[in-house]
């Protein structure tokens, strides 16, 4: 029964998590200003209208009662309706994901492999000129600024090469009711720019990571056994040393990947890609409470998921984390 | 010898000489070693640290970090140099040819790959005509063959779920597994419990007599040496300063190196047992301990018991283990008393228990009228500072940014409010008594050699003027010729002050030379106890019987 006790313990804390972050994002949103000047046309609208405006979002109310309110209607499943666009706020959200899902994954799968090997390659030569250029080279990709990296993107492959396009996303493909840009060629041609620009800053970090993994488990004993024991290096490397540093790797991917989906706005932003990120900055600047709502619970259960995920591939991997059956 | 090698000896290790390079800080480490290995003959190679033996293990091995350099000599394995080897030859040769056994059996294998797979991934890298199949079946006939019970079902399990004495059992398995002309073993069974020691030792000595496979024992333990090998070369700076016969060595040491080895190797003294036996055995010793009617500390009920670090959210946490369970002692006043177990035993946690580092649950401690409150922390209780302790490892136990004096002047300050005694602290004499120049107190811990480090440890502890002073294994991070004069020093010292102490070890010698009376644990519980007279003589608990028969002979009388 532990199992059942700890899917119990892990929901209990996803819901607490979210009911302090629908508190905290509702009260922020509310205090920034009132959406109804964004709603009305403030040139020509009434007193009149805006009050039945007002009236018409639920604004007139204390902002405990609306608070209660959209809780009763989130449980029924309704996010509300944005302001601005006049859509079911959560289809709204629905509809930004294909496009971020894909970007943050292909980003992701640049970054992680690569991230590691190189991680790897320079663990296990450490103090060479590779290494050492590594080292350096990751400081750099780590401190530089993501708008600069994407505008430079944009500069040497869009504009003086001009082999990518420099926005959007190109032609789509429809897949499960979604447009997809992965699906189709020009799609992906779309998608390298913003991709390698989120993967960038990525491949620094899981190389640093991976990096110092690999020095600390390659002066452990037993990499010294299986080099005694006749393995050869490249063996050891990705039999022994890899899953051996890969908890770190994998916990940092987790975290990573769920800031891409939720918070790559700069670089949806430059490249014009319509995803989560974009839509949630529009959104607060707009004011529009459900939308942003909907998003920040997305973004949660989004984290909750994958953090559930990255401890499911901890126990698949460290045989002493597995459950005694 | 030369009667065992018509031919060429297996190996022949000539005038090696290597220096460690870091910077532009050039350090010898070996200078002029030589000896050869004869087919299905055992080695040994004893020194004290940083004698350069398990270089010379790691020379053969080629496992040098680039920063060691060869200066001089040849090493030939079959009549052929393979110091001059490229690296992808000498891999060829390790584990095919030569392979190792290292100390720390924890550290050996891999923790995320199950014992059979590494087995198995070792016959298939050595033997490449091998199915996986084959290779397999071949895995699970060595771990059958170096004692693992049930190897098919075992095969599975990750090297977490096995004993010590088991993993090393796997780490031998693999070492045999591309059936090595010579197996290079660095401290086999230094990190392994005395009874399980000697199994270990008695495997490799059948496989030797099995296979024929010649083994190099590293160790730093007379007694291992004594138990299986043939022939010894002592090692001493870098340098090889006697080489003989096992026996030899034993008995005749020419060396004055040798000789102080060997007389400060603690020995065993079993007095013949008595017919006497019978009609007071067991309840004998208890009697002997409860008839003191004024000790000086009583603990009773003591226990504890440790939930095992689980995963986040309870996954993986299994049962929780007994630390201790239902542990009482007495003190007598002005007595030195042994608590003797393997690891795991509880004695540590005990120990800890007394000095107020550490808190039970469930308990009492009394010194003299005063009861102390064990489940509260020392600090609160009023128990820390009145037993000072005095830990295994110097070199961590010691402060590393304060220089040797400010470590002492704190304890006196310490103690002064703390300390039971009224009489001020002399630092002065107690640096003339424990031998340390004046000197010192100006210097840092890192300055100091292991066995000031720690004399400076019983200064710290004298100087806080406790009533009891916890030993917890003072000299097992110690060399051998530096633990004889540290038993002596404490033991002298403690005497003239009429203090009482507790002395953990797990060696039963230094425990029969310090102790007048002795715990046995086990498994969180106290297996036997009595005087030490009694318990080394007469005792008829067969676990006390299995410590002592697991000593080497040779160092038993």
């Amino acid at each position: 029964m532990p199992l059942i006790s700890v899917v119990l313990g892990r929901l209990s804390q996803a819901f607490l998590l979210l009911i302090a972050m629908s508190l905290i994002g509702f009260i922020g949103v509310h205090s920034v200003g009132n959406p109804v000047f964004n709603v009305v046309n403030i040139e020509t609208a009434t007193p009149e209208d805006i009050h039945a405006a007002t009236i018409a979002l639920g604004l007139d109310q204390p902002i405990w009662r609306q608070y209660l309110a959209f809780i009763g209607n989130v449980v029924s499943g309704n996010f509300g309706t944005s302001y601005i666009y006049h859509l079911p706020a959560f289809e709204l959200v629905m509809s930004k994901l294909p496009a971020t899902l894909e970007l943050a994954s292909i980003a992701m799968l640049i970054a992680a492999p690569l991230g590691t090997g190189l991680g790897l390659l320079a663990g296990r030569r450490s103090g060479t000129l590779f290494d050492r250029t590594m080292v350096k080279a990751s400081v750099s990709a780590l401190s530089i600024p993501s708008f600069w990296l994407a505008m430079m993107l944009i500069l040497v492959g869009a504009i003086l090469t001009g082999w990518f396009p420099s926005g959007g996303r190109g032609l789509t493909a429809s897949f499960l009711g979604q447009e997809w840009s992965f699906l189709t060629g020009n799609g992906l041609w779309h998608m390298v720019l913003p991709a390698l620009a989120l993967a960038i800053p990525n491949i620094a970090l899981i190389a640093r990571l991976s990096r110092s993994g690999t020095i600390e488990v390659e002066n452990l004993d037993f990499t010294r056994f299986c080099r005694a024991k006749g393995l050869s290096s490249r063996r050891i490397l990705l039999r022994h040393t890899l899953p051996n540093i890969s908890v770190p790797i994998v916990t940092i991917i987790g975290l990573q990947f769920g800031g891409m989906l939720a918070f790559a706005v700069v670089v949806e932003t430059i490249f014009s890609w319509p995803g989560v990120g974009k839509l949630l900055i529009d959104s607060i600047q707009l004011l529009d409470r459900p939308v942003v709502m909907a998003t920040l619970t997305f973004i949660a259960v989004a984290f909750v998921a994958l953090n559930a995920l990255v401890d499911l591939f901890y126990a698949v991997l460290d045989p002493r984390v597995r459950l005694s059956s | 010898m030369t009667v065992e090698h018509v031919t060429a000896p297996l190996l022949r290790v000539q005038n090696l000489g290597l220096r460690h390079v870091s910077g532009s800080a050039t350090t010898p480490i070996l200078s002029d070693v030589s000896f050869e290995l004869g087919r299905g003959e055992i080695l040994g190679i004893i020194g004290e640290s940083g004698a350069g033996k398990s270089t010379v293990g790691n020379a053969i091995l080629g496992l040098l970090s680039p920063e060691f350099q060869q200066t001089s000599g040849t090493i030939e394995f079959n009549g052929k140099a393979i110091d001059g080897m490229t690296a992808d030859e000498r891999q060829t040769l390790r584990g095919r040819r030569i392979s190792a056994i290292f100390q720390d059996h924890t550290a050996s294998l891999d923790p995320l790959m199950s014992v059979g797979a590494q087995v198995e991934e070792t016959c298939l890298t050595l033997d490449s005509s091998l199915s996986k199949r084959e290779a397999r079946a071949r895995a699970i006939d060595l771990l059958a063959r170096v004692g693992i019970p049930e190897p098919e079902r075992r095969y599975r399990n990750y090297p977490h779920q096995f004993s010590g004495g088991q993993r090393q059992r796997v780490v031998i398995a693999i070492a045999l597994a591309g059936s090595p002309d010579i197996i290079i073993a660095d401290e086999p069974t230094s990190a392994l419990d005395a009874t399980v020691q000697k199994q270990v030792l008695e495997l490799l000595k059948i496989l030797v007599d099995e296979t024929g496979v010649s083994i190099i024992l590293v160790t730093h333990d007379m007694g291992v040496i004594s138990e299986i090998t043939n022939r010894v070369l002592v090692m001493r700076k870098g340098q090889v300063v006697e080489a003989d016969r096992t026996a030899t060595i034993l008995d005749q040491p020419r060396h004055d190196y040798t000789k102080k080895l060997l007389a400060a190797v603690p020995r065993l003294r079993i007095p013949t047992r008595t017919v006497k036996a019978e009609d007071d055995g067991g309840q004998a010793g208890s009697s002997a301990i409860d008839g003191d009617q004024n000790p000086l500390l009583v603990a009773e009920g003591l226990s504890k018991q440790f939930a095992p670090q689980g995963f986040a959210w309870g996954i993986g946490r299994g049962k929780p283990r007994f630390g201790l369970r239902d542990v009482g002692i007495r003190l007598p006043r002005g007595s030195i008393t042994g608590i003797v177990g393997e690891s795991g035993s509880g004695k540590t946690t005990f120990g800890r228990i007394l000095a107020g580092l550490d808190t039970a649950p469930t308990g009492r401690i009394t010194i003299g009228e005063h009861a102390f409150n064990v489940s509260r922390s020392g600090r609160r209780s009023g128990l820390l500072g009145r037993v000072q302790m005095i830990f295994q490892d110097p070199s961590v136990s010691l402060n590393p940014r304060m220089t040797i004096g400010e470590t002492l002047d704190e304890s006196i300050r310490f103690g002064g409010r703390t300390g039971s005694s009224k009489e001020p602290a002399d630092l002065a004499a107690m640096m003339d008594r424990l031998g340390l120049p004046r000197s010192l107190l100006a210097r840092h811990p890192h300055q100091l050699s292991g066995g000031q480090k720690q004399r400076v440890c019983i200064a710290r502890a004298l100087l806080a003027r406790p009533e009891i002073i916890v030993a917890d294994e003072p000299t097992s991070a110690l060399d051998v010729s530096v633990q004889a004069e540290i038993v002596g020093l404490l033991k002298d010292t403690i005497a003239e002050r009429a203090m009482t102490m507790v002395f953990i070890s797990h060696d039963l010698a230094i425990v029969q030379a310090m102790c007048s009376s002795v715990f046995i644990f086990k498994d969180g519980r106290i297996e036997d106890f009595g005087p030490t007279e009694f318990i080394f003589s007469r005792s008829d608990n067969p676990y006390t019987r299995a410590l002592i028969n697991a000593r080497p002979q040779r160092f038993t009388c």
